[in-house]
């Protein structure tokens, strides 16, 4: 792929990226905006329903004990996903000025919350998706002269597309990347190729990590950057996608999505219990952890490092979430302290308490079990509804943490 | 925890909401005596539509952002008592996209909030009523209910 170069059209990008062309996009509205935060996407996330906020907007967003939503679709999800790094890697390169202030303002506020996230190293031709384990992969960098990489906008060679067409290829046909869609260790696949990678789950070529839940839709934002992007690429790429395989993927991602709403509604509150409140898992990024909970001894950075069983007890290691400087021979321990079932029992054993915990949590039980039903039917709604289930269950945990040395609170932010 | 997510993104809407809203519409946030801006609360006007009973109205409402916001929906406010199947008395309106747990998305914007609002003026939901007097009305005595509802449109005229 990228010893072809990039195709005799220099001209297009302008078209493509300033407001004098056709169809141009407001000059103020930048191309990839982050729905939350209303600013341009930094270190995008790409959930499995194909939308993509921030790192900090979703993460944020996640609900501590239950399944989270996605912010466009409302589409449900338990695994917080790798920063997308293709994507990091062209808004980057689109519009290095902005993007350079977003670093700073997110660093600052991270300075200030204690808390980091994954530092991207600056792979020179990060070859479209250059996973965190980018150590094995140096052989990608030498193709690239390193000026290139840095933010300095001057540095780009504004006589060529700022994206090549390297930056956007699948790993797996290696060519133009055509209708992406994005798995959870943020690695980016044509939706075409990725059920090759199914066996009994969809795993990933570049990092071997497996991605949970529901096989992932086409990241539409990205797909439509492409294509006006690469024009040419991308209607030449689209025919021979359509006569290989005709559309039979898109199916199979629909009704995966489906299964996989039918099956998290199920939660009893057994297994709501089985919940550590607030701690995520930062291999898999499965928030909040479910069942077994191992946690660093030896991390001492606020947030701490958790994995969850499944992966504590697997060979493959991905890097934390948050920048933590965890090694494999640090020390982990089973840990139960933000276990819902523990703080829990620990309310209802708490007496004369100023507020009734144990009343509290069995409100948060009950409006679990409602689930979809939540609004208030009929003529019952009058009354007006004082509070929401979630910042209940927030005091309670706020008053567990006094006795849990404050853990909680440092893990859920 | 609480971030600077809430501001900033109030900010955005701001920025978003002087470029570009619809007519008739008023949103800003609050300023205070001292001259600063508060963010978290925003002054709302929402005009009646046209050619309905509310046709004519200017209606105050009152956002409420938390420090959670967008992850949670604002809490949106007429005065209270304000009449409308809908609305609690205490002015809080009730409405699906509002609604933490059903229908609200972290992507849903102040102006669709407001364009919202103003089309559920017209079209109430009477399967989920806030106020028995609006709901009792609506269902019962459909006549009583529009005098009612260009009474209080008359209540609230423009601002000039």
């Amino acid at each position: 792929m990228a010893s072809d170069g990039h195709p005799p059209e220099p001209g297009k990008e302008e078209v493509a990226t300033t407001a004098s062309g056709p169809g141009a996009r407001d000059l103020d509205d930048p191309q990839f905006m982050c729905c939350v935060c209303l600013d341009i996407l930094y270190k995008p996330v790409v959930i499995s329903c194909g939308h993509m906020s921030c790192f900090w907007c979703v993460h944020k967003a996640m609900h501590i004990f239950q399944e989270s939503h996605c912010a466009v679709c409302r589409q449900p999800f338990k695994h917080f996903p790798s920063i997308c790094q293709l994507m990091h890697h062209l808004l980057r390169k689109l519009d290095p000025a902005d993007y350079k202030r977003r670093e700073e303002e997110v660093l600052e506020e991270e300075k200030r919350i204690e808390m980091y996230s994954p530092q991207i190293i600056e792979f020179l031709n990060s070859k479209n998706n250059v996973g965190n384990d980018a150590d094995n992969r140096n052989e990608d960098s030498k193709t690239r002269p390193p000026q290139e990489v840095s933010l300095n906008g001057s540095v780009v060679d504004d006589h060529s597309k700022k994206i090549k067409l390297e930056d956007v290829s699948c790993p797996l046909c290696k060519e133009m990347l055509y209708q992406p869609a994005v798995l959870n260790c943020g690695h980016v696949y044509c939706v075409s190729c990725l059920p090759s990678l199914t066996e009994e789950a969809l795993k990933c070529d570049v990092c071997g990590s497996l991605h949970p839940g529901c096989f992932p839709n086409v990241c539409l934002d990205l797909d439509h950057f492409l294509e006006e992007y690469f024009p040419a690429e991308y209607e030449s790429r689209g025919q021979k996608v359509q006569s290989k395989k005709g559309q039979c993927n898109r199916e199979g991602s629909s009704s995966g999505t489906s299964s996989a709403k039918g099956s998290s509604r199920a939660q009893h509150d057994d297994d709501l219990l089985n919940i550590h409140i607030g701690v995520g898992c930062d291999s898999c990024g499965e928030y909040p952890i479910h069942g077994k909970r191992y946690k660093c001894k030896d991390c001492t950075e606020l947030i701490g490092f958790d994995l969850c069983g499944a992966c504590y007890e697997s060979s493959l290691k991905l890097p934390g979430r948050f920048n933590q400087q965890h090694t494999p021979d640090h020390r982990m321990e089973l840990d139960n302290s933000a276990l819902l079932g523990r703080v829990h029992q620990d309310l209802l054993m708490m007496e004369g308490g100023v507020i009734a915990p144990g009343a509290m949590v069995q409100i948060v039980f009950e409006n679990q079990g409602m689930g979809d039903n939540g609004e208030g039917p009929g003529e019952a709604a009058i009354q007006e509804p004082v509070d929401v289930p979630g910042a209940m269950l927030h005091i309670a945990v706020d008053g567990q943490e006094m006795e849990d040395n404050g853990q909680e609170d440092d893990q859920e932010a | 925890m609480s971030g600077g997510i809430a501001r900033g993104r109030l900010a955005e809407e701001r920025k978003a909401w002087r470029k570009n809203h619809p007519h008739g519409f008023v949103a800003k946030p609050e300023t205070l005596p001292d001259g600063t801006v508060n963010l978290m609360i925003w002054h709302c006007t929402i005009p009646g539509k046209q050619g309905t009973d509310w046709e004519g109205g200017y209606f105050p409402l009152t956002l409420h952002f938390s420090e959670d916001y967008p992850s949670k929906p604002p809490k949106c406010k007429f005065p209270q008592g304000f009449f409308h199947p809908n609305v609690y008395p205490s002015g809080t309106v009730c409405l699906s996209i509002l609604n933490e747990d059903s229908g609200w998305r972290p992507a849903i914007t102040v102006k669709q909030i407001l364009v919202g609002i103003q089309d559920l003026l017209d079209q109430p939901n009477p399967a989920d009523p806030a106020q028995t007097d609006g709901y009792h009305l609506f269902i019962q005595d459909p006549t009583e209910y529009k005098r009612r509802v260009r009474l209080q449109a008359k209540q609230y005229p423009a601002l000039v």
